[in-house]
């Protein structure tokens, strides 16, 4: 299979009624890890398949060291608003050291790389394969932010 | 002998407009700019006197419900800003929102 959308998994939602772990976004280190387009994000998949290293995330992720590690990269200016029938998570622009080369990255797990079990908040798709040469990769993310619920 | 201070900063332009920028960040950064001669799309500035070309790369899958993706002037959704050096290439994605949607 591979990446058609961005998307949470449903157990994650399920989790803030039975929190199984406390997923923490301002107060925890979160990460952005890339992936190439092997992986088969699942929004019914458990908790505990939505999460780094583990499930389709487990393998097929992009990295190189020093530019856009293992693992991945922190978010820095983590933003948790709500409002106008929406609440959503954002942070500032993520971007890799200035000499990375990556090769085919379609899109990227947003993790709490705080827990031990490093559970995912979502995952969002680029659109297509992504690749920069012996230069800065950028995530720019959207005026909607990393993640969004609507009340209608 | 009197000190010398250097304030780091950097400057900026864009080979698509007249836009520049000056910054003063120790991290890796790029700044962007919505340009007017890039179909008026986020684009990222680059370091003043690079020679390069700054693009902008049409999204290559279907739209579907994605939430919060950036278009240019037409409401063409762009997947990205690829700028290419003569040493290298920079890329700017433009990822949308994961989304969920609580209907009452």
């Amino acid at each position: 299979m591979a990446w058609s959308t961005s998307n949470i998994s449903a157990a994650m939602v399920s989790n803030f009624f039975a929190p199984a772990a406390a997923l923490t976004y301002t107060g925890d280190t979160i990460n952005v890890a890339l992936y190439n387009n092997s992986v088969t994000p699942n929004k019914n998949d458990t908790f505990a398949n939505n999460a780094y290293a583990a499930g389709t995330w487990a393998g097929n992720e992009i990295s190189q060291a020093g530019q856009w590690a293992t693992g991945g990269v922190a978010l820095a200016s983590k933003t948790n608003t709500f409002g106008a029938g929406t609440a959503q998570i954002g942070a500032a622009n993520t971007a890799s050291g200035n000499n990375a080369t990556l090769t085919a990255v379609f899109g990227c797990l947003v993790y709490d790389n705080t827990l031990a079990a490093k559970n995912a908040f979502c995952w969002n798709y680029f659109g297509g394969s992504q690749s920069v040469t012996a230069g800065t990769f950028t995530v720019v993310w959207s005026g909607s932010g990393i993640l969004q619920f609507t009340i209608t | 002998m009197p000190a010398v201070l250097l304030n780091g900063s950097r400057h900026w332009e864009c080979p698509n407009c007249p836009a520049v920028y000056v910054t003063a960040v120790a991290e890796p950064h790029i700044p962007f700019h919505e340009c007017p001669g890039l179909r008026g799309i986020l684009a990222p500035y680059v370091e003043a006197g690079t020679r390069c070309k700054v693009e902008a790369v049409d999204r290559e899958d279907y739209e579907g419900s994605e939430l919060g993706l950036r278009t240019d002037r037409d409401g063409r959704p762009v997947m990205s800003v690829v700028t290419t050096r003569d040493d290298g290439q920079d890329c700017a994605v433009f990822p949308a929102a994961a989304s969920a949607q609580q209907e009452g």
